[in-house]
């Protein structure tokens, strides 16, 4: 009917496929043992849920309000045992290497018992992911051979990420905003390092964290140009921690000011910066930080959907169970017609919301930060190499020199402009998307439930608590409107300005 | 709002404004402690001591003798600050509407002669439609003297007051009446404080009967006209709550809009904020109209018709619920924390617009009752 010219010229047209069918596009490149890799992390949860999550999620959201200087490190200590900070570092580091994708899996069943206990888990991935798609493998290695070895020894060693200060939330998430914001936390370059000066809030796990990936900025002038990575580990002189936050959810994971004061960070310990990035690229450094600012909420934002959904599906249980067996006017409730539409909207959020994350999944397995091991042969080879091989022969390679600036130009010179707006926009996406179908299904089930979803014992009221914050971290859902705006309909729109209002 | 075609109210008004800012201004976080901080008796007893607790109750029985009006006004200037307070003037006016309805003698024997503020105050299940409720407790006697067992959830004030108004059934029917029970009495057995989603420092507590004695109040199977008639203004005076809710929300959230930068300009600048606000200003005010309307409608026509009053309360409710929730939004990571009063309000909304019973149940008895009577006048 049509010649493949003009096939190719109606797909190209708004909304493109390749930018739209995702799913579609990486089917036929994604390894099949995926599918049982995956079932197997979603088994290990339900079992995790059922052994930790169930029994301690009220039992711990009870003691942060007798205690609020309550802090999570038996829990940490647990997840520790059940090899939860290292199942997604990859075997080249030392981890067990699960499929990356298959984290917004584990987050969706662990979230439904309990949010605050997944981000105890989640958050160690959100700086781990900083630290990966650094491009860094040297300091990659440092630090999470640490990880491994806190798992092999029962001593956790889990990580933080720091970028949120207190004048700026959403500038420090977005290139384009953040030379106009009140950025703070300044490196001073000193022989043999930097001198950081600043304080950052809002740090999930902060005070239980043993690393943090910190961002701080040469020049606050000019922090899209001057933005500096460093790893930073706890008790360095000068690095101390204030408060942690009262918060209204998620109270088992603290959320911590840090505080740096003349804290001396050595060369070594950064993990980017203008000056690394100039062995591997030309591009302007604006442009790299844009990247490397994506790869990291590409790769998180579908998380957090994830995370928003787990509490739509645990929202929608309790809803469930509820009205399966409460008698109203002598009827039970779940044999009114209205309870049952209810409950199928409740259920149809949870299966949209988990398609949005798999298919943002979908944008960075096949276009983005993973889609290099979750190439199939990638993929085989890291699965059918013994360990002794990641750790002798890999491992000592890590920390050349040239293997820095080929993953630098794999990550941040080759990659096309197009891929990674697609897969920060579709990221956003799922992000918003997941986490207000969350407060909408929470909405919903304390509906149904009455005045027993008001009871903490219930557990619903909790998750309301919970899924509110999903709004506001790894940006505001605004912010990730914007975003939204920015990398899938703006391209198509010649003068269409962002954040230029 | 209301003020505005009711001078008289101005003077109760200015003063609910200078207790807010004066008692609870501040302190909301402290208060919101409860149960695992210490309850703020001190600000009950100044409340009590300005007539809030007895709002609507006559003078002659020891209250400020106000209307509808009066209460609303009250409840919405000081849920501007704190919904809690609001949640303990919404039930004890709720418990003497029940009493005064049914016999004054009652509300005469309890409210003059009150030694404290406890005393005056009177629980009541008040997230409760008891004619939706299948598990009410059982009432065995005759005359006006009866014995209650069995257990009630959620009963407001239940571990402050001395006395409560309970529904129960005498018989095997849906039919229920309210009856008065000294909760210090033989056969009254108290759960803990419920910790709930907001309202703290209003507290509820589950309650079991155990052969407890009872004095009926009004007649037996009088008890769902009585809470008919009483609810048809007091869901007025929860919408009430919520409105002062709302309005507390978007005054904090345009303040801080107006002090926060990003992007090199105050964030009230960028237009999808002025949005959000906008949004949230529309809500109040048309929640501020639609209980302006209800209290003079209600004046008016006293408990006739008012099938608009129902209406309009479920919808401030969901108004509330929506706007809160971008209260947080717009303060971000701070709305979140409990330095600001955002999240509480974000809490405190979801349990205002549960008072009286679940929203559904009150759609669905709306439309039953046009359905049976061609009005959907109570």
């Amino acid at each position: 009917m049509l010649t493949s010219s003009e096939v190719a010229s109606m797909l190209s047209r708004f909304p493109k496929f390749e930018d739209t069918w995702l799913g579609l596009s990486y089917a036929p490149h994604m390894p099949k043992h995926m599918v049982k890799e995956t079932q197997e992390v979603i088994a290990i949860a339900r079992k995790f849920n059922e052994d930790v999550a169930n029994p301690l999620a009220l039992k711990l959201d009870r003691l942060t309000h007798e205690d609020p200087d309550y802090l999570p490190w038996d829990l940490v200590a647990e997840a520790n045992r059940w090899g939860f900070y290292t199942m997604w570092i990859p075997k080249i580091f030392g981890g067990q290497g699960y499929n990356l994708p298959s984290i917004s899996c584990f987050s969706e069943e662990v979230a439904s018992a309990c949010a605050g206990i997944m981000n105890v888990i989640g958050v160690h991935y959100l700086a781990v992911t900083g630290l990966i798609s650094s491009g860094n493998t040297r300091l990659a290695k440092k630090v999470l051979r640490e990880v491994v070895e806190g798992e092999r020894s029962g001593k956790p060693c889990t990580l933080a990420l720091a970028t949120t200060e207190p004048g700026a939330g959403t500038d420090v998430e977005e290139v384009d905003l953040v030379d106009k914001g009140k950025v703070t936390c300044q490196a001073k370059r000193v022989k043999g390092g930097y001198i950081v000066n600043g304080t950052k809030v809002f740090i999930s796990m902060g005070h239980v964290s043993s690393w943090t990936v910190l961002y701080a900025y040469e020049d606050t002038k000019h922090p899209s140009e001057t933005t500096i990575g460093f790893v930073v580990k706890t008790g360095t002189k000068g690095f101390s921690f204030g408060s942690h936050e009262n918060k209204m959810g998620q109270r088992v994971c603290p959320a911590s000011v840090l505080i740096f004061e003349d804290c001396f960070i050595p060369e070594e310990d950064v993990i980017f910066s203008p000056a690394l990035a100039k062995k591997f690229t030309n591009k302007p450094f604006r442009d790299l930080a844009q990247r490397y600012g994506d790869y990291v909420v590409s790769a998180t934002r579908p998380g957090v959907c994830a995370f928003g959904i787990g509490i739509a599906r645990g929202a929608f249980e309790a809803a469930l169970r509820y009205a399966s067996t409460t008698y109203v006017n002598g009827r039970l409730l779940i044999n009114n017609e209205w309870v049952q539409c209810h409950l199928a909207e409740m259920h149809k959020n949870v299966i949209l919301g988990r398609l949005a994350y798999t298919e943002a999944n979908n944008a960075n397995s096949h276009r983005g930060l993973y889609r290099f091991m979750q190439s199939k042969p990638a993929y085989y080879y890291l699965k059918a190499m013994p360990r002794f091989w990641f750790d002798k022969v890999i491992s000592p390679m890590l920390n050349w020199d040239i293997t820095a600036r080929v993953m630098g130009k794999l990550l941040f010179d080759m990659p096309k402009p197009e891929d990674q707006r697609c897969c920060s926009g579709w990221a956003s996406v799922a992000k918003f998307a997941g986490t207000d179908l969350g407060v909408k299904n929470c909405q919903m089930a304390i509906e149904i439930m009455n005045h027993k979803g008001l009871r903490q014992d219930a557990g619903i009221e909790k998750m309301l608590r919970d899924i509110k914050l999903l709004q506001i971290y790894e940006g505001t859902n605004q912010l990730n409107r914007l975003n939204v705006f920015k990398c899938l309909i703006a391209p198509q729109v010649p003068q269409a300005q962002v954040f230029e209002e | 709002m209301l003020i505005s075609y009711r001078n008289d109210l101005k003077p109760i008004a200015d003063l609910a404004q200078s207790f807010a800012a004066r008692e609870l201004a501040g302190k909301t976080e402290e208060h919101d402690r409860y149960p695992f901080g210490e309850f703020y008796d001190h600000v009950l007893d100044k409340a009590h001591e300005v007539g809030f607790l007895g709002a609507i109750l006559p003078e002659s029985l020891g209250g400020i003798g106000g209307d509808i009006g009066t209460l609303c006004v009250i409840l919405q200037t000081i849920c501007q600050v704190d919904g809690s307070l609001g949640g303990i003037i919404f039930t004890n006016a709720m418990s003497q509407e029940i009493m005064l309805a049914a016999e004054a003698d009652l509300a005469q024997e309890i409210f003059p002669g009150a030694a404290s503020p406890r005393e005056f105050l009177v629980a009541f299940p008040s997230y409760t439609d008891p004619a939706q409720t299948d598990t009410l407790p059982k009432a065995v006697g005759s005359g006006k003297d009866f014995a209650l067992t069995g257990h009630l959830e959620f009963l407001v004030m239940g571990n402050l007051a001395r006395q409560a108004i309970i529904p129960a059934r005498t018989g095997k029917g849906p039919s229920y009446a309210f009856f008065l029970v000294d909760l210090s009495a033989t056969g009254v057995e108290k759960s803990d404080p419920i910790f709930s989603l907001g309202l703290h420092a209003c507290p509820a507590v589950d309650i079991n009967f155990q052969g407890a004695k009872a004095r009926l109040v009004g007649t037996e199977n009088g008890g769902h006209a009585a809470f008919e008639k009483a609810s048809l203004a007091m869901n007025v005076a929860a919408a009430a709550m919520n409105a002062g809710i709302m309005k507390g929300s978007f005054d904090e959230a345009l303040a801080y809009s107006r002090e926060r930068f990003q992007g090199g300009r105050a964030i009230v600048n960028w237009s999808e904020v002025s949005m959000v606000l906008a949004g949230m200003s529309i809500k109040s005010d048309v929640a501020a109209m639609c209980i302006t309307q209800a209290c003079l409608g209600l004046d008016k026509s006293g408990d006739g018709g008012g099938s608009q009053y129902i209406s309009s309360s479920i919808h401030i409710h969901e108004l509330a619920c929506e706007a809160v929730t971008d209260g947080i939004q717009i303060l971000g990571g701070y709305g979140y924390m409990k330095d600001y009063g955002q999240e509480k309000r974000y809490r405190d909304a979801r349990m205002v617009q549960a008072l009286l019973g679940p929203a559904p149940m009150k759609k669905l008895a709306m439309i039953r009752r046009i359905v049976d009577t061609g009005t959907n006048n109570m």
